[in-house]
């Protein structure tokens, strides 16, 4: 079967796909092809995005003839570990798409999160395979929008909400691990898989061989020159959503292979002396490239992201354990480590923020929130507090993912620059 | 040596040139939608006039990344420069030019250590003053009346949204100096919170084309409770901090 054929199997509208698939390989070629002084290992990756739409839809395609099913996520909380146990595959989809944005508004207010109406759009105008191919989008209650648009997706696709608590007390944790158990019979009975010892221990393993590659990319972007892009970087965090979790560890250890030779060697990206930035807030999910891309353009080079399509995602692994149920426990207790803006109070993000700044020799932190967030626009206040305090130099940036006020932005970005060099 | 800063900003485009760190050349045109050919305009009527081309040159402005020649540096330095050739010993700066408001803190070097932009929308920028008072049709006497009328409250900051509530107050019968007052006195307002956002300032430097409208100026010392000092051409001062930075 070609792509087309795949494409049209899944109920897809070609004609609007093909309109918002044209201008991405330029965009791509632009922003990472033509980079000078790209790691050899990025080709994998290079090729991935290359027919994002093709390969790995492929690949679900058979998993599904062979009887697993599809589920979709959208947070770093839902435990794909339990999916992968079964054989199954946990996908996250992209949600940073301007083409999507107005689709979305048909049915969401205006006045909403961009990631959210991104998602929605690509689920009614039929445009991403990946949308098309899934059994299940599996949701969470991290803040009210998602909540509740979770409600509308759920007349196109079927939507099953775990519920996040928004503390992190003894009863949340035992909520928590209720939902989660619930997650884990919901998985079951759908896949028709019984999660036993085995299959589990080897999901978790799967899952925790995957972060700890991004633990280890992650940990190379503290040296001096920066061995590779942030945008590099950043795709490939995007990409870790939903490429095969084996294959793509793989192909990310190789990568960090050839980094650690970079390493050695003093080789860098950027000069010595480009300004080290650190991005924190909202997620920038595929193909929400701007802000790294400005950033680098301007003469700086990012070094880390305190986001989910970053070190959230990975900076913590499963326990293991003996037998299922303990298994359950520790894969509840993972994602309550991590300091989603969704929590009160939240006072763990901003030792992440400040520990983060240190490890990677950060000379500023940029807070980066989507337009209308209100987790993370409102918690900006405590990090700017935070990085005043540490007399770290702090820009707070806001945006969607649109194109036009790509000149402010790069304004600002330049203006923090300046002001590090000076 | 002859520095030369050249502003591209949204409304109007600037030049100023300095001779050994004296001034002995400025001018203001309007941009009319290309920066870049304004910039032009001005360095060759300099050049004519003084035949010889500045040794160096710094553009900055929301035009400087499509100018031809010249050093690049972002408007938010060029202004803190600027300024602290005036006041050196003033932190806060406030200015509100024709797209955009910023307020900056500078340290005693003139360096900045904060600064912050108001976001895509024209909301209490001078645009937004400019698009309100356009509209209606102002005489001089009418603003002179403005400075001593009771400020009607003005609510929305939509630039839309406001021109609307204006014309709806005008048709109920408010006078026109009530509706003025009470214009500037809701962009004061307005600044003064984006000021305190950086934190609060004993007193205040505004530069930029919304420096010129008095009663803006006035409502803002209210509203701040600060003092509130104006270089003599607030237009002028990014330009003059990059002329100093070439
Ligand atoms: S920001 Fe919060 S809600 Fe969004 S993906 Fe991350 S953890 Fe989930
Ligand atoms: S970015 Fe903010 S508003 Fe958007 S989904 Fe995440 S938490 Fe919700």
């Amino acid at each position: 079967m070609d792509n087309r054929e795949l494409w049209t199997a899944l109920g897809m509208d070609l004609e609007k796909h093909d309109d918002f698939l044209a201008p991405i390989p330029e965009v791509y070629t632009n922003l990472f092809l033509n980079r000078p002084n790209r790691p050899k290992a990025m080709g994998y990756f290079d090729m991935v995005v290359g027919d994002v739409h093709g390969i790995r839809v492929h690949e679900l395609y058979a998993m599904k003839e062979a009887g697993a099913k599809v589920f979709s996520t959208f947070c770093v909380y839902v435990p794909e570990e339990i999916v992968v146990a079964t054989g199954s595959a946990s996908i996250g989809l992209c949600a940073g798409a301007q083409y999507t944005v107005s689709s979305g508004e048909k049915v969401l207010p205006r006045n909403l999160c961009p990631l959210i109406k991104s998602t929605m759009g690509f689920k009614l105008d039929r445009i991403c395979p990946y949308f098309q191919i899934s059994d299940w989008v599996i949701g969470e209650t991290t803040c009210d929008g998602k909540k509740k648009a979770w409600e509308i997706l759920n007349e196109h696709i079927p939507t099953y909400v775990m519920e996040l608590p928004q503390k992190k007390e003894a009863k949340d944790a035992r909520l928590w691990e209720e939902e989660v158990r619930e997650f884990a019979s919901f998985i079951e009975r759908e896949t028709k898989v019984d999660l036993t010892a085995e299959n589990l221990a080897q999901g978790i393993q799967t899952i925790n061989n995957k972060r700890q590659a991004l633990q280890r990319l992650a940990n190379l972007r503290k040296h001096n020159p920066a061995p590779i892009q942030g945008l590099d970087v950043l795709l490939i965090n995007q990409l870790s959503f939903f490429d095969d979790p084996v294959r793509f560890t793989a192909q990310v250890n190789a990568l960090c292979d050839e980094l650690d030779e970079r390493v050695k060697a003093e080789i860098g990206v950027a000069p010595a002396d480009a300004p080290r930035i650190l991005v924190t807030g909202t997620p920038q999910p595929l193909p929400a490239w701007k802000l790294h891309a400005l950033i680098e353009q301007a003469g700086a080079v990012v070094v880390g992201e305190e986001t989910c399509t970053g070190e959230r995602y990975y900076k913590d692994v499963t326990e293991s354990a003996e037998n299922v149920s303990d298994m359950l426990a520790n894969i509840a207790k993972r994602p309550l480590k991590v300091n989603c803006a969704c929590f009160t109070p939240n006072q763990g993000r901003m030792e992440d923020i400040t520990r983060m700044a240190e490890t990677l020799k950060a000379d500023a932190v940029i807070d980066f929130t989507l337009q209308f967030c209100q987790p993370y626009g409102v918690e900006s206040y405590f990090v700017g507090k935070e990085m005043e305090k540490k007399k770290i130099p702090f820009l707070r940036l806001e945006s969607d993912f649109s194109e036009e006020d790509q000149g402010q932005l790069l304004t600002r970005i330049e203006a923090l620059i300046e002001m590090i060099r000076a | 040596m002859r520095q030369a800063g050249l502003d591209l900003g949204s409304v109007n485009t600037k030049l100023v040139v300095l001779n050994n760190g004296e001034r002995i050349y400025s001018r203001v045109i309007p941009s009319r939608f290309d920066s870049v050919q304004a910039g032009i305009t001005l360095l060759k009527t300099y050049v004519e006039e003084h035949g010889e081309k500045p040794d160096k040159l710094v553009v900055t402005g929301y035009g400087r990344v499509n100018f031809p020649e010249g050093r690049v540096i972002t408007e938010i330095t060029c202004q803190s420069r600027g300024c602290h050739a005036y006041f050196p010993d003033n932190a806060h700066i406030l200015d509100l030019g024709g797209q955009d408001a910023k307020v900056i803190k500078k340290n005693a070097e003139g360096r900045v250590v904060q600064f912050i932009m108001n976001d895509k929308c024209a909301a209490g920028t001078g645009r937004f003053l400019d698009v309100i008072l356009k509209g209606l049709d102002l005489t001089t006497e009418e603003l002179d009346l403005a400075a001593e009328a009771k400020p009607m409250p003005i609510n929305s900051m939509c630039t839309v949204f406001a021109e609307s509530e204006v014309i709806t107050l005008l048709a109920k019968g408010i006078p026109k100096p009530e509706v003025i007052a009470g214009l500037f006195k809701s962009t004061a307002k307005r600044l003064a919170n984006f000021v305190e956002s950086v934190g609060h300032p004993d007193d205040l430097i505004f530069t930029g084309g919304g420096a010129h409208y008095g009663l803006l100026v006035h409502f803002l010392e209210q509203e701040l409770k600060a003092k509130i000092i104006i270089p003599s051409e607030p237009e002028l001062t990014a330009a003059l901090g990059a002329a100093s930075l070439a």
